[in-house]
C-alpha cells in the first residue's frame, strides 16, 4: 500500500521582488503533481505571498488596464495550489510566521492559510519525509 | 555514501560565496558521496559555452551529475546545444524526486 509522504518547504521571500518566488512556487507544484502532501513554514516577507489585500493593476506606461496587465498575484497562486490538492485528496497546509506577520501588518491573510510560529516549523520538519529550507541568500 | 542534491541558483558572476558552494559540491564527490547540482535562476549562467569560471568548470570536470533547469535556460534564452558538455537539461520535478529519494537537498 502506498502511504502519501508529506514534504515540507520553508520560504521567506516577499512576494513581488524575486525569481526565487517563482521557482518556489513550481516547485510546490511539482510536489503536488507527484501525490505529495505540501506543508509551507512562511517567514519573513514570505507572509505576505498571502495577503488577501494584494491587487492587480494597470500599467499606464504600457497603455495596458488592469485586465490586459494580468499581473499575476501570489495570492492567487496559492488558491490555485489549494486547489489543485483538494482536486487530488492531498493535503496543502500553509502557515504564515505570526511575529513576522504582525511586524508587516499583513494579517488578512487567504482562506486556508494559518498564523503560526517557529515551532509549527519544527512540527512540520518533524513529521515530514522530507524539508527544504530556500534562504533568501 | 550519501546522496547531496544542491540547487544553485546564485552564480560565480555575481555572487562572491558561489565558489565556495561549488567547491563544496566537488569536494563532497571526493570524498565519496553522490552529489547532484541543479542550475536554476542566474545559476545557469555558467553553463554557457564561452562562459568561463574557474570555480564551475572545476565542477565539470569532477564526479557531480550538472543539470539545468529548463526553464531557466529558456527564460534566458540558452539552448541545450550552447551548453557545456556534461550538463543535462532537466525540469524541477527532479528536485521532488530528490527529497523523495531521501536525498539531503540544499537550496543556493
Amino acid at each position: 500500500m502506498n502511504e502519501t509522504r508529506t514534504l515540507t518547504f520553508a520560504f521567506m521571500d516577499p512576494p513581488f521582488e524575486s525569481e526565487r518566488t517563482v521557482t518556489f512556487f513550481r516547485l510546490l507544484d511539482a510536489a503536488l503533481a507527484r501525490n505529495t502532501n505540501v506543508r509551507v513554514f512562511a517567514y519573513e516577507g514570505a507572509v505576505a505571498q498571502a495577503f488577501a489585500l494584494q491587487a492587480p493593476h494597470g500599467n499606464g506606461v504600457h497603455g495596458r488596464d488592469t485586465e490586459e496587465e494580468a499581473h499575476p498575484l501570489t495570492k492567487d497562486w496559492i488558491a490555485a495550489l489549494q486547489r489543485t490538492a483538494a482536486s487530488k485528496g492531498l493535503n496543502f497546509e500553509w502557515i504564515n510566521c505570526g511575529l513576522c506577520v504582525d511586524e508587516r501588518g499583513v494579517n488578512e491573510v487567504i482562506p486556508g492559510c494559518g498564523r503560526g510560529g517557529p515551532a509549527d516549523l519544527w512540527r512540520f520538519a518533524s513529521e515530514a519525509f522530507n524539508t527544504l529550507t530556500i534562504g533568501t541568500r | 555514501m550519501a546522496r547531496y542534491f544542491f540547487i544553485q541558483s546564485q552564480d560565480p558572476f555575481t555572487e562572491v560565496r558561489t565558489a565556495t558552494q561549488l567547491d563544496l559540491a566537488r569536494r563532497l564527490t571526493e570524498a565519496g558521496n553522490e552529489v547532484t547540482l541543479l542550475l536554476v535562476q542566474n545559476g545557469v549562467s555558467p553553463a554557457r559555452q564561452g562562459a568561463h569560471s574557474d570555480s564551475f568548470d572545476a565542477l565539470c570536470n569532477s564526479e557531480v551529475r550538472l543539470l539545468a533547469d529548463r526553464f531557466s535556460l529558456q527564460m534566458r534564452e540558452i539552448t541545450s546545444a550552447q551548453l557545456k558538455p556534461g550538463i543535462t537539461e532537466a525540469d524541477v520535478d527532479i528536485v521532488i524526486d530528490a527529497m523523495l529519494a531521501g536525498d539531503k537537498v540544499i537550496w543556493n
